[in-house]
């Protein structure tokens, strides 16, 4: 925005910068609350009696809390590696193929995005029961996949095509392999965006409900369905602690995702390339 | 030539797996919705549109009814908090802008259930406002704010906020600010000008965010069993306890077959405009 078309200060309303402060209360006070009350000493969830880390003790000494911690983290990394490869192939086909498949294949990549996911829940315990996969961690892993795939392929897609194609054709008129020219020169473009992509992927599964809920068998449990048992058991400051953990791995991703490649050099921010838009 | 081969090849494995764990298994829930369970509650394919006729129970009609109700209150109140908000940061947040909007995606990425769970927490009868409440003295007893319509929905509101401000944002900030300045110009009223420039210029956002809020609010499920109980059950709900609980399957079937209908409509309405969008931004 120019300087010239700043508004002069009387034509701002006034009630605005009040609103959008209290949106932000709105938004962030019970986030905070629920992680100052993983810290309180006392099993009370109304007054603070003092600091005390007994809450993640307790949690830490649980071993089957600890199970469902480490195979959240499992199907968050594989879920993170297999959708970013095949989310990753399925945007540079998309952007690049010109059979008429690529269309089909564009409108089944997109559907997933603004299917609720009690649908997707819904049809992939169907497809498993079909198919008599036991569930499991992997029959989560699956379903994780398939709806990653499409943030993937969004995010990537985003900056694929704001590559200039004349580049990669100069590599190849000048000699080099398909394969070679991915390597060296389309890559190394398009990794902030691989690398946003992945973090947002594993952040999405890491706490992923829904789909974990229907999937999962018996033990061990994703972390966020044991959240879900123990809440309709009742409101205890160990999932005040829980859930302080989880929203600290989720803000360090976010962060890494956004601050990642400018650390590392690169022009654009990564909540750019999160949302969509180039040169945020 | 084998320049397109390549990238056709590489359509394969994403493809196919959207097609098998994606459509496959949609296409099996529309076949199980005409199915019926046999003694172990095991789902038998056949032809059973009783399933679609019991979904129409009066028994069940208030829940569907429900569902859409607070949704369309969940979008309402999306869009009177979201759009000052959105229109706040795009016009007056400066040099803060990015940042105020990375504030705004932020808690959308703490778990769901986590942000659910911590109005549970507030909003119990054991919990912090009830106990300021009666500590403070204003009242006797607590207030009951669970179990009700305005617990469900306000917990849908702060589920699904951040879906509505972004594209909102999106709209007034490419917005061609010279276009308020000219209403001002030619005497316009702040309000007429809001009406006439501003409105018009963003509805594609408003639109775009009605749909991003909506869609997952119809199959929400979370809201209400938490924060709600068996008076305020969402479709969401009973087609949860017909796959987990009832072992109705081909019932549940049917329902999540008349929400992916009832909700494709705006599914393709946003689908056409975001690839509208896209193509004009590319322009």
């Amino acid at each position: 925005m120019s300087a010239t078309t700043a508004p002069k200060p009387f034509d701002r309303p006034r009630f605005l910068p009040v609103f959008t402060g209290l949106f932000f209360v709105f938004m962030f006070a019970p986030i905070v609350i629920v992680a100052l009350f993983s810290f309180n000493s006392t099993k009370s969830l109304q007054r603070f009696e003092g600091f005390s880390l007994m809450w993640y003790q307790r949690f830490f000494e649980d071993s089957s809390l600890r199970e469902s911690l480490f195979a959240s983290i499992e199907i968050a990394f594989v879920t993170m590696v297999a959708a970013t490869a095949l989310g990753t192939m399925l945007a540079f086909a998309l952007v690049r193929a010109r059979t008429r498949w690529a269309g089909t294949a564009n409108v089944l990549m997109l559907i997933p995005l603004v299917t609720p996911e009690i649908v997707a829940a819904v049809s992939a315990l169907v497809l498993f029961t079909q198919v008599g996969l036991q569930l499991s961690l992997e029959t989560v892993m699956i379903a994780h996949i398939t709806f990653s795939i499409s943030y993937v392929t969004v995010v990537v897609r985003a900056r694929l095509a704001a590559l200039n194609p004349e580049v990669e054709q100069a590599a190849l008129d000048l000699g080099a392999t398909r394969w070679g020219t991915l390597r060296l020169v389309t890559l190394p473009e398009l990794w902030p965006a691989i690398v946003a992509a992945a973090l947002l992927t594993f952040a999405l599964s890491f706490d992923d409900f829904v789909l974990s809920f229907f999937t999962t068998g018996e033990s061990p449990q994703p972390l966020p369905v044991r959240i879900y048992s123990a809440i309709r058991f009742g409101v205890t400051p160990t999932i005040n602690a829980i859930g302080t953990m989880m929203l600290t791995v989720s803000a360090a991703l976010i962060a890494l995702a956004i601050f990642l490649p400018r650390l590392l050099g690169r022009r654009e921010s990564g909540l750019g390339v999160l949302v969509g838009r180039e040169g945020a | 030539m084998s320049e397109q081969r390549f990238a056709t090849t590489l359509l394969i494995p994403g493809g196919l797996w959207l097609l098998l764990c994606f459509a496959v298994p949609l296409g099996l829930v529309l076949a199980a919705s005409f199915g019926s369970t046999d003694d172990l509650g095991n789902t038998i394919y056949g032809w059973h549109p009783d399933n679609y006729r019991q979904a129409f129970d009066p028994l069940f009609v208030p829940v569907l009814l429900r569902s859409v109700g607070y949704a369309l209150a969940t979008v309402a109140l999306c869009l009177l908090i979201g759009y000052p908000v959105a229109y706040y940061i795009a016009r007056y947040g400066g040099r803060w802008k990015h940042m105020l909007i990375a504030l705004v995606v932020l808690p959308f990425f703490v778990n769901y259930l986590v942000r659910t769970y911590a109005w549970v927490a507030m909003l119990a009868d054991e919990g912090l406002v009830n106990g300021a409440i009666t500590n403070l003295g204003i009242r006797d007893s607590g207030i009951k704010f669970l179990n009700t319509d305005f617990a469900v929905i306000g917990g849908l509101v702060y589920g699904y906020l951040a879906f509505m401000i972004l594209p909102i944002y999106a709209a007034i900030d490419r917005m061609d600010q010279a276009l308020v300045e000219a209403g001002k110009d030619l005497y316009g009223t702040p309000w007429n000008t809001f009406r006439h420039v501003t409105w018009p210029a963003t509805f594609q956002g408003v639109l775009a965010g009605a749909v991003l809020v909506f869609l997952p609010a119809v199959g929400d499920f979370i809201s209400a069993q938490l924060l709600g109980g068996p008076g305020t059950y969402m479709v969401g709900n009973l087609i949860q306890q017909q796959f987990l609980g009832a072992d109705n399957w081909p019932f549940g079937a049917a329902l999540t077959t008349l929400l992916m209908a009832f909700l494709s409509v705006w599914m393709v309405l946003y689908l056409r405009s975001a690839a509208r969008a896209s193509r004009e931004t590319a322009l």
